[in-house]
């Protein structure tokens, strides 16, 4: 009855347009979860005192790192006690520049990561307010100073330039997980603005004249907080050299880029002009070009010859190259010349499709919420006739845009079959209208078992089934991959503690395996999470983006509400045709809301299997699945159940209890479907 | 002349009634019209228009249709089925369908070949019978005879080989009128075969400003008393024709000031021309504040008024406006006055970041400079998402192809396209075709939808652009305003190439539409009113101006700031708004500065600078100016703005800011919450200035410089100084405390000075 009061109000809330707090944790075990370091990075070579937020984060006790160059150690106060969510990070020498992942080791295991910057630049923190002319923080040329934003506010730098001095001024908000949308605004010493950008972009400056200048950050929407953080570094640079922007997480869709084998660099650049037919540059394939989309309405023409019946495969990467560009390409045959020429279209590619369908952005959730397509392209030419073709590339969002850093890789090759796989931490819906969008790391309680959606996207008609693997697990862990099938876009893996595995952590492998043109073929896959816990993808999009690595660690003080078995640990053996009972076992920690869990079925083979009701007082469960219905062919298959319940969650044993619903997955089970006898 | 139709009826009327006789009896066993009508075609026309004898459906009967209001949009020609299930064509541009219509529907009732005065079109038109619109034909008027004739001879179709009305004109086309004076139009029709009609009876008359000139049914001109350039447009079938007065005042213009640029000259010779003596340059502490609330938005401050009046420098004011258009308050202020029209508007609290985003995108474009044929085309041809694009936000307001056009029309280029969709446009060339040919640069609008509820991202659309115009069928490529732009594959954003066709130097609608709205914004009043309606039978009142600041605003490489430099250095801007004993009566020469309420945001912001107050706004940082308010749902949290006509952006239409006065207005400044408590601010002017170490008179002089920009006179001083003086009573009759009665004191000056015309008006 709670739930079903519960579930009204958060209904009603939904239509409303806001979800308060409290229902917020209605959904999804507790997981532990960093969220703000601050601050957010150092320079090589020093070390760093850095303050940590986070939520469920109890029991922290070490901060660790993607990379082992980087160590931190509680900060202790002068009487050696550990001072609360502070940390000592020792950034070794060689560490290498870029971005790393930042994890705390919880009571529930490892947290979600933040990412952590390690940069060339001496760093400052901002340790006052700023949000007027008149208390402008003094930031030095070629440095970082790392922030939060103000809530309805502007924050104030102050910086010299001699005349004719030119500095690069960026900040790294999106590209670190920041929710600030920035705007930089460059103003003179009385802060009249000069320059802005607000695009995410840095603002290349050359000082008017010897003096002060403000710098002036704010979001887009004025929004503040601890979420709102950044880095604000001022370079400077000698002539029309490249200042490099700050680096940044990857989106989802660069996953499926490289392909495997590619050179780094492009052996090959476009040269302009070439935005007629008839100064269309020539080249032969195969062909692996680096071009840009510059200036407005660049178009690239490039011209070859090829024989009627050649399959050649066309890749572009720009937009998984971190740039909101939408290449687009068309191949035209041309016949004729002069005023008698004669395009015919061969072939027009736009976008890889996400693999499966993505959620809309409607009431509830109708698939993930997140996206393993991109705007780049991945598709087939087949020649129809022979002579001389053309290609266009342009970008579909550059029409009026000027930015020479919109630039892409085209690789046109003969078939090279082969994969990449990328997961998520599954989403579904756990009560009506929910949208949840919370990030969930891998830290599995005791005798439970965690579902990644796994989705591939397939290269150069590579169509074979692809199985799915984890390995260096910690104790007690064990991962089973539902393969992909042939053809098919979908895989999950589970990851499963056992009841008594030891509190650990480990940097797991991710692969995927297939056997291509009679070679078996092995690819490391990515994980992907979400950058923030959204409540209510409603009110704020979430944003999902890849991990640098794979850790899976496991709780070791707390239990899963419930575990859902195999009654035998054995392999189920049914003939083509018949039933197969599989009782199942249900070990419960917790109390629960409801007398049911309906359960679905995941697996090659048995996903068409009708939902079924488990009692959730039952200690053993019969499932009957009838493979003349399913029409599975004999094979081996691996299947589990999903489902989801309402736990009565207890934080410790004398807290009140919390309603809390949270997807519940079974162990795995594995099939062998003989002939029909 | 004006006999000249009812003479040649005259002459024809015997024959008629023979005719008519005949037809009766013919028509006892025929109701298909058709029958009798090669034989009427053989009567030979009379001299000087097309068929005299024999009555054209297209050519007689609808002009009488139209002259009667028959197909007027109140009337039968009302969208959705006319009246009373009678529909006719707006102003008879769909003649076939009105033939339908008149011959063939309503089981042919309104029309009675064997009793033609018994047909119901006459009946109705003359009163016979019980008409809602009254009587519109009065029987044996020329109108009623001609509908009789036409149906007495069989009420037959217009044939192909008629001949078609060419064209319209006007006579006289152009004069110098005094006032008081009238004028005799004749309208002429001219046809394919070469005759010319008088139709100066049917065509329509229109004058664009009846406040100059008046003008009758029959074509008679009043000129009222008013000087300048008045149009009056006549109208027959589709084709326009405008006669323009120039009125002179007629009085010695003998000090003008020295021009000192291009403006100054058209404008005083058009001054000279018609005799109106313009005002002197204004002073400088006008000067200051006039420039500055035009140009950033606000007023100046007191140390800037200081400052000024203190330069001695011959090029002082060209100084203030070069410093005013680097501010960016400039930015804010032009944004803030061209974000309504692209409709940046809240309505789904979803909205804030593309409107965030879009707001900012044009404010950081004008404190850039960007060229406005760039901007323009940054905003037409838009792709991507929001935030990394933000023109595209315009794209997710305004989704209908159709609405795309007709703002960008309407907004870029002065022309209203609205009624081209639905028929011929009544006062222009534009017809159907020139409309979806139109539409069509706006067919490959590619959409995939984003994260945000509502927010589409946008794309070209690979495939050859069309639209299909609804009445043919046919599916037309991109033209712009009938102007062939070459053919567009289709690889390339058809917008784009629109984009091209605008800013090409060669374009004689978009320089135009700029210059002329960015006067009206100098100017109180556009050289063409209004400003964006620019068509030929609205034509500007002084048009050596208008073309002289276009091919400046062109070459100058569509530069905005230099455009706003050329005309605020002006001596014609920096005239005084005070008239003399003749200028008084121009509303449209420039002869002086015309007087303009502060608009509503900068109005607060004025108020909240002279009072030392702040205004916050939610979402927003508390610094933030009125005029740089991103969208409209500050108008809705906000009453101040509310009443003194903040827009909603809801049209592309500049009219949607309401820049009268009102009752409304005036309770609010005297006596609101609002304005009590700004008055009474915490650390506020009064505050500060009764706490201020300075004497009366400073402090006073000081408030003056706040306030008007300039000190107080002698006699203001001195009035200002008694009421300080003034002891202060409690409500229990009680004198206050000094210190608190000075602060009262002050917020009571302030409030006077506030409440002044001088304050609240830009002068």
């Amino acid at each position: 009855m709670k739930f079903k009061i519960a579930l009204r109000l958060a209904f009603s809330a939904a239509l409303l347009g806001s979800v308060p707090a409290v229902q917020a944790q209605s959904v999804c075990l507790p997981s532990p979860r960093l969220l703000t370091t601050m601050p957010m990075g150092g320079q090589v070579g020093t070390t760093v005192e850095i303050t940590i937020t986070g939520e469920h984060l109890e029991g922290a006790e070490e901060l660790r790192f993607s990379n082992p160059a980087l160590v931190a150690k509680p900060k202790l106060d002068d009487k050696g006690a550990v001072v609360p969510n502070v940390y000592v990070v020792t950034i070794g020498a060689d560490c290498p520049l870029g971005i790393h992942e930042a994890r705390l080791m919880t009571r529930l295991g490892l947290s979600s990561s933040r990412v952590f910057n390690v940069g060339a630049l001496p760093e400052t923190t901002r340790d006052r307010s700023n949000t007027s002319l008149e208390t402008a923080y003094p930031i030095a040329l070629d440095s970082v100073c790392n922030a939060v934003m103000t809530k309805q506010g502007i924050d104030y730098y102050r910086f010299e330039a001699e005349q004719g001095q030119r500095v690069v001024i960026d900040c790294a908000a999106m590209g670190i997980e920041s929710k600030l949308k920035p705007v930089l605004i460059v103003a003179d010493e009385k802060g009249a603005d000069l320059q802005v950008e607000r695009r995410g972009g840095a603002i290349d400056f050359t000082a008017p004249s010897s003096g002060a200048y403000v710098i002036k950050v704010h979001d887009l929407t004025y929004n503040g907080g601890p979420h709102y953080f950044y880095r604000l570094a001022i370079r400077t640079a000698e002539g029309d050299a490249l200042v490099p922007p700050f680096p940044a997480v990857q989106t989802v869709s660069s996953f499926s880029w490289p392909p495997p084998g590619l050179a780094a660099a492009a052996p090959l650049s476009e040269a302009e002009p070439n935005n007629e037919q008839a100064e269309a540059q020539p080249i032969t394939l195969p062909c692996d070009i680096a071009g840009s989309f510059f200036p407005a309405a660049d178009v690239d023409v490039f011209e070859f010859t090829a024989k009627k019946g050649e399959v050649w495969w066309i890749e572009v990467a720009s937009e998984r190259l971190g740039l909101a560009t939408d290449p687009a390409i068309v191949v035209q045959h041309v016949s004729g010349s002069g005023a008698e020429e004669k395009l015919t279209d061969v072939v027009e590619l736009s976008d890889i499709p996400s693999p499966v369908k993505v959620s809309s952005n409607g009431y509830s959730y109708d698939g993930p919420p997140y996206n393993a397509g991109s705007t780049d392209i991945l598709g087939k030419l087949e020649i129809q006739q022979d002579g001389v073709h053309r290609l266009q590339i342009r970008d579909l969002f550059g029409g009026t845009r000027k930015d020479p850093r919109n630039i892409y890789r085209l690789v046109i090759r003969k078939a090279a079959p082969d994969f990449a796989v990328v997961g998520w931490a599954l989403h579904m819906n756990l009560r009506n209208g929910d949208r949840n969008a919370l990030s969930k790391p891998v830290a599995l309680r005791g005798g439970a078992t965690m579902a990644l959606e796994v989705v591939v996207v397939r290269r150069d008609g590579f169509d074979g089934e692809i199985e799915l693997l984890m390995e260096n697990l910690p104790a007690g862990v064990t991962a089973s991959g539902l393969k992909i099938p042939a053809g098919a876009s979908r895989g999950i893996m589970l990851v499963t503690a056992a009841e008594d595995a030891p509190r650990g952590v480990s940097n797991a492998t991710f692969l995927g395996r297939a056997t291509i043109n009679g070679e078996t073929v092995t690819r490391p896959g990515r994980i992907a999470s979400m950058q923030w816990p959204v409540p209510n993808a409603w009110s704020e999009i979430p944003n999902p983006r890849l991990l640098i690595d794979v850790p899976v660690s496991v709780s070791g003080t707390e239990l899963a509400p419930i575990t859902v078995e195999p009654a035998e640990d054995k392999l189920w053996e049914v003939a083509a045709g018949e039933k197969l009972a599989i009782p199942l076992s249900l070990t419960r920690r917790s109390e629960f809301s409801g007398a049911n869990i309906n359960f679905k079925t995941y697996g090659a083979g048995f996903e068409g299997a009708p939902a079924f009701d488990v009692p959730l007082g039952a200690e053993i469960s019969i499932v009957n699945l009838d493979l003349a219905a399913l029409k599975t062919p004999p094979g081996e298959y691996v299947i589990a159940f999903y489902g989801s319940a309402v736990t009565k969650y207890k934080q410790n044993p004398e807290a009140e209890p919390q309603d809390i619903a949270d997807i519940v997955v079974s162990e795995p089970i594995t099939i062998r479907v003989k002939p029909a006898e | 002349m004006d006999n000249a139709i009812p003479a040649a009826l005259d002459s024809v009327r015997p024959r008629l009634l023979r005719l008519r006789l005949l037809w009766a009896i013919l028509s006892l066993g025929i109701w298909s019209g058709s029958f009798a009508a090669p034989a009427l075609a053989k009567e030979p026309a009379a001299p000087g228009g097309p068929a005299e004898d024999t009555v054209s459906f297209v050519n007689d009967v609808m002009p009488w249709l139209t002259k009667a209001n028959c197909n007027s949009g109140g009337c039968h020609a009302k969208a959705g089925g006319g009246q009373n299930g009678f529909q006719l064509s707006l102003l008879g541009f769909e003649p076939q369908d009105d033939y339908a219509s008149i011959v063939r529907e309503a089981r042919g009732r309104r029309i009675v070949r064997a009793a033609p005065e018994e047909s119901l079109i006459l009946k109705k038109a003359s009163g016979g019978i019980p008409h809602g619109g009254g009587v519109r034909l009065v029987r044996g008027s020329a109108g009623y005879d001609t509908i009789l004739r036409w149906i007495q001879q069989g009420a037959t179709d217009s044939l192909p080989s008629e001949p078609e009305l060419v064209s319209l004109e006007v006579q006289p086309n152009g004069e110098v009128v005094e006032m008081g004076g009238e004028r005799q139009l004749t309208a002429l029709a001219t046809y394919s075969d070469g005759t010319v009609r008088d139709v100066t009876e049917l065509a329509l008359y229109e004058s664009n400003q009846e406040a100059m000139a008046e003008v009758t049914d029959d074509g008679r001109v009043s000129i009222q008393r008013l000087p300048g350039r008045v149009a009056v447009m006549a109208r027959f079938q589709g084709k326009v024709a405008v006669f323009t007065a120039s009125v002179p005042l007629g009085a010695p213009v003998e000090d003008l000031p020295e021009p000192v640029n291009f403006i100054d000259e058209h404008v005083f010779a058009n001054l000279r021309q018609i005799g109106i003596p313009p005002s002197p340059v204004c002073d400088d502490p006008t000067f200051l504040r006039r420039v500055t609330i035009d140009i950033a938005g606000r007023l100046p401050t007191a140390e800037e008024a200081k400052a000024f009046l203190a330069d001695t420098a011959p090029d002082r004011r060209d100084q203030v406006i070069e410093r005013l258009l680097r501010s960016p308050n400039y930015a804010d202020y032009f944004a803030n006055k061209w974000t309504p029209l692209l409709k940046n508007r809240r309505d789904d609290a979803s909205d804030i970041t593309s409107n965030f985003a879009f707001h900012a995108w044009l404010r950081d474009s004008l404190l850039a400079n960007v060229p406005y044929d760039q901007l323009v085309r940054e905003l037409l041809a838009a792709t991507g998402t929001v935030v990394e694009n933000p023109p595209v936000a315009w794209y997710k307001r305004v989704k209908d192809p159709k609405e795309q056009l007709e703002d960008i029309t309407q907004l870029f280029l002065g022309v209203r396209m609205q009624c081209a969709q639905c028929h011929h446009h009544p006062f222009e060339r534009w017809s159907q075709d020139d409309y979806y040919s139109m539409a069509a640069f706006f067919s490959r609008i590619g959409r995939k939808p984003t994260g945000v509820r509502g927010e589409d991202l946008i794309f070209h659309d690979r495939g050859p652009a069309t639209a299909v115009n609804v009445k043919s069928g046919e599916a037309l490529p991109p033209a712009a305003l009938g102007d062939d732009v070459g053919t567009i594959t289709p690889d390339e954003d058809p917008r784009l190439r629109l984009a091209d066709w605008m800013g090409s130097p060669e374009n004689p609608y978009f320089a135009k539409a700029l210059v002329n709205r960015y006067w009206k914004h100098f100017f109180s009043r556009g050289l063409i009113e209004p400003e964006d309606d620019i068509r030929d039978t609205n034509p500007p009142t002084n048009p050596e101006l208008l073309a002289a600041l276009e091919a400046h605003f062109i070459e100058s490489g569509f530069d905005l700031k230099e455009l706003v430099r050329v005309i605020t250095r002006s001596r014609t801007y920096q005239l005084s708004s005070i008239p003399n004993e003749k200028n008084w009566v121009d509303r449209q020469n420039y002869s002086r500065f015309y007087l303009r309420r502060l608009q509503a945001e900068v109005m607060l912001d004025s108020i909240d600078d002279l009072t030392g107050a702040n205004t916050n706004f939610a979402n927003l940082p508390a610094e933030t100016r009125a005029i740089a308010l991103p969208d409209n749902s500050y108008t809705k949290s906000s009453p101040f703005l509310q009443v003194f006509g903040r827009p909603e952006a809801a049209s592309v239409c500049e009219c949607e800011r309401v820049q009268s006065s009102s009752l409304a207005q005036s309770l609010h400044l005297i006596n609101s919450a609002d304005i009590k408590n700004k008055l009474a601010t915490a650390g506020g002017r009064a505050a500060e200035l009764s706490a201020a170490e300075m004497t009366p008179e400073e402090k006073i002089h000081a408030l003056y410089l706040a306030a008007f920009s300039r000190p107080p006179l002698p006699e203001e001083l001195e009035t200002a100084v008694a009421y300080l003086n003034e002891p202060l009573l409690d409500a229990s009759g009680k004198p206050l405390a000094p210190e608190a009665a000075e602060k009262q004191s002050f917020q009571d000056l302030i409030w006077a000075l506030m409440n002044t015309k001088e304050f609240l008006f830009n002068h």
